[in-house]
């Protein structure tokens, strides 16, 4: 029992967790600068115009990237929120609280890509028919809300508890928001069918520019997650030994 | 713990919510009054003709409920905070959630059940047609609940707080989303002589979904809010 679990009990040490992340994050920065660069220029620079959209369907290849990170914060959130409530671990509120501004920002940072896109090839920056945008705006919405809430709660156990009550919750409501916008109207294209053809509409050159920009984007928001906790766990545990080490060898 | 004393402390919660609410009628009146008088400005905003309206009618009736039940749902636990009642409640015996479900029947019964009783009044007044009072007065019952209870989540956790400003519109406003999409097809399903039978039995199935979770989820929101 003891040595199975040995990790997760690790995990909710800080200065553990500072430790490993210190050795990470090199090797992290170094394959997200990697992902992006070939991202980026394979999407600028070599991607063939769509036969439809022209130029602008290279907006998509971070716009899809950036979308679907932006998904997976509520489920962070969430998990993060069952063990600050059930274990107690700092550990796991430090990057929730971290995980809510950047998930809101990717949130916004889908919305103003998509409307971009949306003003070219749809002819308008915004469509109240189209679901995904719609879901998008409340998802945008509820991380405002456990935001706020962190923001308004003075005790920081008991914001820890609220705010991970609320992510639970805010991520069943998610779900169901945005199925429910789906059933409202949707005139959003559904997902593309990719296709393994070189030169079809949705050719492995697109896709895998896309596949190529979602890793990188995933790695951006592990190595900004962690060095924003890893801040975090540095003001929480100012008080703590190894921090006070730590600060007079960097001095 | 015998099954007859939760019976006795559920019903003695209610009773007593209920009786408190009969002695402030401020509580229950204002939020009443402003969803009649926010219903009465559409028709001046937007436009006063009949064919307009009826289009809207049951939106705009729906948007005014949720902003109602807004104001009303403020002060759903603050006296209780505040006279120590609340206390009194998590340190009892009977499981929480319980209390808590009994609170928001209470709630609803004085907040919901009077706005959705004059409800078809304002969709005659906004030209709804006939056909759609049933549909409408169903849909509220149905949804009402739902948005209560959801907003009685975001009220827990806040109950401590000075200042909660916008935080529970922020946090209501999304949940209640879900429920505004139903209640509103369901009406302009039944006016374009369609069956609204599925959009409420989707609205049934979300008030089941909420009656059986969201009291525990405020129980556990006031644990943590009193720490």
């Amino acid at each position: 029992m003891a040595g199975r679990w040995q990790w997760f009990h690790r995990l909710g040490s800080p200065k553990w967790f500072y430790e490993k992340t210190t050795r990470w994050l090199p090797w992290l920065w170094g394959a997200m600068a990697l992902f992006l660069t070939v991202g980026l220029v394979w999407a600028l620079l070599f991607l063939p115009e769509d036969y439809q959209q022209g130029h602008t369907s290279r907006i998509l290849v971070v716009h899809v990237a950036v979308a679907g990170t932006s998904l997976s914060f509520f489920p962070l959130m969430a998990v993060a929120g069952t063990v600050t409530l059930v274990w107690r671990m700092k550990l796991a509120d430090m990057v929730a609280k971290n995980a809510a501004p950047l998930g809101a920002w990717f949130s916004f940072l889908t919305l103003a890509t998509g409307s971009i896109w949306g003003s070219v090839s749809w002819g308008t920056w915004w469509e109240w028919t189209d679901s995904r945008l719609v879901s998008m705006l409340f998802q945008f919405f509820l991380l405002l809300g456990v935001i706020s809430l962190r923001a308004a709660i003075e005790n920081a156990e008991t914001a820890a508890r609220a705010c991970a009550l609320l992510s639970i919750v805010g991520c069943i409501n998610v779900v169901v928001i945005k199925y429910s916008v789906d059933w409202w109207n949707t005139l959003h294209q559904p997902s593309s069918p990719i296709s393994m053809e070189v030169g079809s509409p949705n050719g492995p050159e697109f896709w895998v520019a896309t596949v190529v920009m979602i890793v990188a984007v995933y790695l951006f928001l592990a190595v900004s997650l962690i060095l924003a906790t890893r801040n975090e766990i540095l003001q929480r545990e100012s008080r703590a030994q190894w921090v006070r080490e730590l600060a007079l060898e960097a001095r | 713990m015998s099954g007859t004393n939760i019976g006795t402390a559920f019903l003695a919660t209610l009773k007593r919510d209920l009786l408190i609410s009969l002695k402030r009628r401020n509580d229950i009146l204002n939020p009443f009054m402003f969803f009649i008088i926010v219903v009465s400005l559409f028709p001046i905003g937007v436009s006063p003709e009949s064919a307009m309206l009826r289009q809207i009618a049951a939106g705009v009736i729906w948007i005014a409920v949720l902003l109602a039940s807004m104001l009303s749902m403020d002060s759903l636990y603050r006296s209780d905070y505040e006279d120590g009642t609340l206390e009194q409640l998590l340190l009892s015996s009977v499981p929480l959630y319980l209390l808590v479900f009994a609170k928001n029947i209470a709630h609803w019964l004085v907040s919901g059940l009077p706005v959705i009783l004059v409800s078809p009044l304002l969709a005659y007044m906004l030209a709804l047609p006939s056909e759609g009072y049933m549909t409408l007065v169903a849909s509220l019952l149905l949804g009402t609940p739902v948005v209560g209870m959801l907003g009685s989540i975001a009220v827990a956790l806040t109950v401590g707080l000075g200042s909660r400003g916008l935080i529970l519109a922020v946090i209501t406003v999304p949940m209640s989303v879900p429920v505004l999409i139903f209640g509103t097809l369901a009406v302009q399903n039944a006016l374009a002589g369609g069956s609204p039978l599925g959009y409420l039995a989707l609205l049934g199935a979300m008030l089941a979904l909420t009656i059986s979770l969201a009291p525990l989820a405020t129980a556990a929101a006031l644990r943590i809010s009193m720490n």
